[in-house]
């Protein structure tokens, strides 16, 4: 009777040994793949400035910008991050004309541009950093 | 990112599942003599792992995957502990629970007392007097004096001397410019290490003077400016291995044995040959927990734990033991190449390569590949120093892992 189980079981040992190596594999390859690659194929993107082992959430190093993004804590947004201190909708960056424009959305904690709170849309420069929560991001356009 | 957040579950609760599995595995083989406390303490260290591997992801902003890693390793080495003999492996969960105690108590020392990096003088002094401690306290086991005894409790003090001389680097190589302006500067360093070395070769214990050598001389490979201390160090290896063959009988002995194990298979090639029957019985997927014969092999749950497992557990979880070794110590090298603070990013790397080095000796050894020298699998093996100060050392890497100079500047 248990030398039955002890066969099976030593199948199913050596499976899961393996799944949990592949799947601690994959999460250290989810975690360096962020690393220098994303920034080749778009010109315009967002870096973050922080250290990224820092932050408690999960967050990527660079987001390739396209016309229309939207930044917040939701999951319709087409950048998440589950900081405590960004709102469900934080902001939106809207391209318009080949220059990209910063909006907050009535975020709780609001939106830093170069450290002052911005009101309106702002047209971004090359080089600004915008900060929400506690993340700050350094906005560069190469084109 | 939702995805990302789900797979973080993933290993954690493959984990859970084996360590039950094998915990109703081990009921069934034992069920003639089931009794509660073995049950208990089997459920609580497995949810006691499951909570620190929880608590850790709220607490530490650094690494989420060596505790881990480590933690199946543990429980790949407690289950076949426990098979081989029941109240060492019970002894073995008490090391492993106290030792995750450990691991959060350095956790949160190491985080909180800044300062490490100036008390190299304390590093050396307290490795001194402990080496002194073991030479007049110490008993002699195996052609080693390296235990000592206090009451019912013994211990290796060399476990805590590998650390303190990764601090005592870290703290030099941290201060270098200012060692560099003194005349022989460069040499202190080499000097505090050959006292050291000095001291285990009284003892007679070479397998930790090697594991001594490879943390001292990688280090200074990477931080010497003086490239031809490297040589030097080098050269002396070279000699204190010719030295120890000529000067000691059981290295000799170990040599003969690596050598051709077949000849003395009676008497000092038994145990390598039962090793090597072990290993090659098992096959790919082994005989199955309790149908082997690991217990043919002598000293099998400390030093030669590997062979048990291939042989009960198969080659495959084996090379699975393997590659979790590779995959820690490569989180080592990326938190030592992450770290800003330099002491951190020395102690981090020390610790990987003691990790790295102690892991290949005994496999290498195990396998006939390199001649064998008695030390434990960092993790896997039973003993109660050999986990403390492994667990020690975790917590340390833990802290490395995370972002220290923000921290400061955050508090100022």
């Amino acid at each position: 009777m248990y030398n039955i189980f002890s066969l099976i079981f030593k199948y199913i040992f050596i499976v899961i040994i393996y799944l949990f190596i592949l799947s601690i594999i994959r999460l250290i390859y989810l975690d360096i793949k962020g690393i220098g690659t994303v920034s080749l194929d778009n010109s315009i993107y967002l870096k973050l400035i922080n250290r990224k082992d820092s932050l408690p959430f999960k967050i990527k190093e660079y987001y390739s910008l396209e016309d229309f993004v939207s930044l917040g804590r939701g999951n319709e947004n087409k950048i998440i991050i589950k900081d405590p201190y960004i709102s469900k909708n934080h902001l939106k960056i809207v391209e318009d004309e080949g220059n990209y424009y910063l909006e907050d959305l009535n975020s709780a904690n609001g939106t830093y541009l170069n450290g002052d709170k911005i009101m309106d849309v702002v047209e971004l420069k090359n080089g600004d950093r915008i900060r929400v929560g506690q993340v700050e991001f350094l906005y560069v356009n190469r084109e | 990112m939702l995805n990302r957040n789900v797979n973080y579950k993933v290993p954690r609760n493959l984990l859970v599942l084996f360590e039950l599995m094998a915990l109703l595995l081990l009921f069934i083989y034992d069920k003639d003599n089931l009794d509660k406390t073995t049950f208990i303490s089997g459920i609580s260290l497995i949810f006691t792992i499951y909570i620190s591997n929880f608590i850790l992801l709220r607490i530490s902003t650094g690494d989420n995957y060596i505790f881990l890693i480590v933690t199946m390793l543990i429980s790949i080495g407690i289950i076949m502990i426990y098979r081989i003999d029941k109240t060492i492996g019970m002894k073995q969960v008490i090391w492993v629970g106290m030792g995750i105690i450990v691991f959060f108590i350095t956790y949160f020392i190491i985080k909180k007392i800044k300062g490490w990096k100036d008390w190299i003088l304390v590093y050396g002094i307290v490795s001194i007097v402990l080496f002194i401690l073991t030479l007049l306290l110490g008993t002699r086991t195996k052609g080693s004096i390296n235990w000592i005894s206090i009451g019912r409790f013994s211990f290796q003090p060399t476990e805590i001397i590998k650390l303190l001389m990764i601090f005592l680097i870290g703290s030099y190589y941290t201060n270098y410019e200012k060692y560099k302006e003194k005349k022989y500067g460069s040499y202190y360093l080499m000097g505090i290490i050959y006292v050291f070395i000095g001291f285990l070769f009284i003892q007679k214990d070479l397998g930790t003077v090697l594991i001594f050598y490879t943390i001292f001389i990688t280090l200074q490979f990477i931080y010497e400016e003086d490239r031809k201390l490297i040589l030097y160090n080098l050269l002396f290896f070279i000699v204190s291995g010719l030295a120890g063959f000529f000067m000691f009988d059981h290295v000799r002995i170990r040599f003969e044995t690596w050598i051709n194990p077949w000849a003395y298979i009676d008497n000092k090639g038994y145990q390598i040959t039962q090793s090597l029957f072990a290993i090659a019985e098992g096959g790919f997927f082994g005989t199955g927990i309790g149908l082997g014969h690991p217990d043919f092999i002598p000293e099998v749950h400390t030093d030669f734990i590997f062979s048990a497992i291939c042989e009960e557990m198969g080659i495959f979880t084996g090379i699975g033991i393997i590659m979790l070794f590779l995959i820690l110590v490569y989180r080592g090298f990326k938190i030592a190449i992450s770290q800003q603070d330099k002491f951190f990013r020395i102690v981090a790397l020390g610790i990987s390569i003691l990790f790295g080095i102690q892991a290949f000796i005994i496999f290498g050894g195990v396998l006939k590949m390199i001649p064998l020298t008695g030390i434990t699998i960092p993790f896997v093996s039973y003993g109660g120093s050999s986990m403390l100060s492994s667990f020690i050392a975790l917590g340390i890497l833990q802290v490395a892992s995370e972002e220290l100079d923000l921290e400061e500047v955050q508090n100022e």
